[in-house]
């Protein structure tokens, strides 16, 4: 009975010396690994910061409304977030294939689709930034079409435009990812289709001296109702 | 030389043609062509009239063609016949007419480009460029135009108008001022549809490598002119008469007008810096003829919607104008916004400061150059307003005065423009 504990007791300590001369070289790889993945994210995060301000992509942001909306949601410049980002991307890249040389079997079918999960959530920022740039240019640009055709309801036109353009790239982007498929497309469908609605109603209901008095003007324009400016040049 | 390769092979023929000419007379249009008809026969006029000795020829570029008096159509290169009207004189030479379309898509610059090399091609002495708008004027213009150039060595011949007082206030409040602040030349009008240049400055123009820019495309002339101020290029003024107005609806609308001139000086002073960054103070330049006349008829206008405009625009684009304007001048211009109509004013040191700060801005690109300068059409109304309500009585001198001391203005205040041009550009982060 002794004899058999102190056996089961040997074999056990035995089984942990190996697991550990077994584990205690992975680890060390991994702590390598991660370190250096530490120095390679550092490198990389201070060599894209120093190109960024090279190419004066804030100024570029500040244009495209991009960072108006970085400083609503409390967050660094667009320089800062994207070198911080790829230092963090980088570095968690190297922590996860540090992990994996662990081998420890379900963590690393988790890794891997992590793993192709990752261009898909690229391009869904991919599209999300491009689709904040568009919104505002367009949202811009149809504000000072509107106010310079003294329009008094300019605002309202460009925050629909932006409205539209978010609404649109936020889906696309879910789509991208593969977020609630069904759940996303209706919801899109419903919000898009209850605006237009909304408006119809609104403008075909409530403003229908508004309707005739805007029809009136476009269709039936005449010299004496134009509002009259002097020639510029 | 000009570079022949965008001019077509039917146009290249009629320039051949033709041989050499003294006198070359360009016609900028996209007019019907009837309206071509008629422009090309005021100058023919003139012509006759004019320069009997010399080799001259016409050439218009739109596309389209030029018809006879009976209506047919000209061939190209046909020979202009007497004149009914003309006053017992005739042209001892030919007069040729040359038609060119667009080998590209039509614009000013294009049209502008093609003259050029034609006239280069043709070894004219001389050029006027005119827009049909002409015909129903004197034909005393056009040879204004070309006799500075041709007899008197000028290089670039701007026009003078008679001007109703409240007509071409874009002019009045800002292209002029600014531009003589900037490039030290007191030249008046430097967006105009008529003017003259020697064949020194065609050829300077037609080399460089600016034709494919948006300024260009559609103001080749502010920037002909621009060109010849800053390379010290001979400059005169010739004053032709009554500016005719154009149809209702034909001229550009108040925002296209800023687009185009106001982008395309913003542009003219990023691409001359070097020019004016150091320069001081504005000289005359020779002038034919009075340096200004004004009339003064009736003439209807909004002035209440113009007001409105003004502070609705003030209101709305407050972001936008947040990041063009310094927080003082944005400041003073909400708090002058926000006045009662009667009290309002839009003092001359307002004005020059924010288009500093909008010529800054553009510069520094701190948004879409092309949504910056429509930014400013609300600001221009309240500026015009202004203007209006000033002006509603004074005389001619009184607006004259009023003119020179906004130049002024500009001129002493120069000095804030240069500092926030060579000044970084401040990203908020």
């Amino acid at each position: 009975m002794k004899d058999t504990i102190v056996q089961g007791l040997e074999q056990a300590y035995y089984n942990l010396v190996h697991m550990i001369a077994e584990f205690l070289p992975r680890f060390v790889v991994m702590l390598v690994i991660i370190l250096v993945g530490l120095v390679v994210a550092y490198a990389l995060r201070h060599f894209l910061r120093a190109l960024l301000r090279l190419t004066k992509l804030d100024r570029v942001s500040e244009d495209a409304g991009a960072s108006r909306v970085l400083r609503m949601a409390d967050l660094p410049s667009m320089t800062e977030l994207l070198s911080r980002s790829v230092f963090w991307i980088t570095w968690i890249g190297f922590m996860l294939i540090g992990i994996s040389v662990l081998g420890v079997a379900g963590l690393q079918e988790q890794i891997s689709r992590l793993f192709r999960f990752l261009p898909e959530v690229f391009i869904a920022m991919l599209i999300l930034f491009l689709g904040l740039v568009i919104a505002n240019f367009l949202s811009r640009a149809a504000l000072l079409a509107s106010v310079n055709a003294g329009y008094r309801s300019a605002k309202i036109v460009s925050w629909a435009i932006r409205f539209v353009i978010w609404i649109l790239a936020i889906s696309m982007a879910l789509e991208e990812l593969g977020l609630a498929r069904q759940t996303v497309l209706a919801a899109f469908s419903i919000v898009f289709g209850a605006s237009m609605l909304g408006l119809a109603i609104a403008f075909g209901l409530g403003g229908q001296n508004l309707a005739r008095q805007a029809l009136e003007r476009h269709l039936g324009e005449s010299a004496k109702e134009k509002y009259k400016e002097p020639q510029p040049l | 030389m000009a570079d022949e390769t965008f001019l077509s092979d039917e146009l290249l023929r009629q320039l051949m043609s033709v041989g050499e000419v003294d006198l070359l007379v360009g016609i900028l249009s996209h007019s019907s062509a009837n309206t071509m008809r008629r422009a090309a026969h005021s100058i023919e006029n003139s012509l006759q009239q004019n320069f009997v000795r010399q080799r001259v020829a016409i050439i218009s570029v739109d596309g389209g063609a030029v018809e006879d008096d009976d209506g047919e159509v000209s061939s190209g290169n046909g020979q202009a016949a007497l004149s009914a009207h003309s006053k017992g004189l005739s042209t001892l030479r030919t007069i040729h007419r040359i038609t060119a379309g667009f080998n590209g898509a039509p614009s000013p610059g294009l049209a502008m480009r093609t003259i050029l090399s034609s006239s280069d091609l043709l070894r004219a002495k001389a050029c006027a460029i005119v827009s049909p708008a002409t015909s129903s004027t004197s034909p005393d213009w056009i040879a204004n135009l070309l006799r500075p150039a041709f007899r008197d060595s000028y290089d670039f011949v701007s026009p003078l108008y008679s001007r109703h007082k409240f007509q071409g206030l874009l002019a009045r409040n800002l292209l002029y001022p600014m531009t003589r602040a900037l490039f030290g030349r007191r030249i008046r009008e430097l967006y105009a549809d008529e003017w003259g240049f020697s064949n020194r400055l065609g050829a300077f123009c037609l080399n460089e490598d600016v034709w494919h820019e948006e300024p260009v495309r559609t103001r080749p002339e502010a920037w002909m002119g621009v060109s010849a101020l800053t390379s010290d290029f001979r400059c005169c003024q010739v004053f032709l008469g009554e500016k005719p107005q154009p149809t209702a609806g034909s001229g550009p609308d108040i925002v296209e007008a800023l687009r185009q001139t106001v982008g395309s000086l913003f542009w003219c002073l990023e691409t001359h810096q070097s020019a004016w960054l150091n320069r001081s103070g504005s000289e005359p330049v020779p002038t034919f003829g009075p340096d200004h006349a004004v009339t003064a008829e009736p003439m209807e206008l909004d002035r209440a919607r113009m007001f409105e405009m003004f502070c609705s625009g003030v209101k709305q684009l407050e972001p936008i104008l947040q990041s063009i304007l310094r927080p003082e001048t944005l400041g003073n211009v909400q708090a002058i916004s926000a006045l009662d109509q009667r009290a309002f004013r839009f003092s001359m040191d307002l004005w020059v400061k924010l288009l500093y700060d909008f010529a800054s801005a553009y510069h520094h690109s701190v948004i879409n150059r092309d949504h910056l300068v429509q930014a400013l059409v609300p600001l221009y109304r309240g500026k015009i307003y202004s203007f209006l309500v000033e002006h509603a009585d004074s005389s001619p001198t009184e607006m004259e005065n009023d003119c020179e001391n906004l130049c002024l203005e500009f001129e002493r205040q120069k000095s804030y423009l240069t500092e926030q041009w060579k000044a970084g550009v401040e990203v908020k982060s």
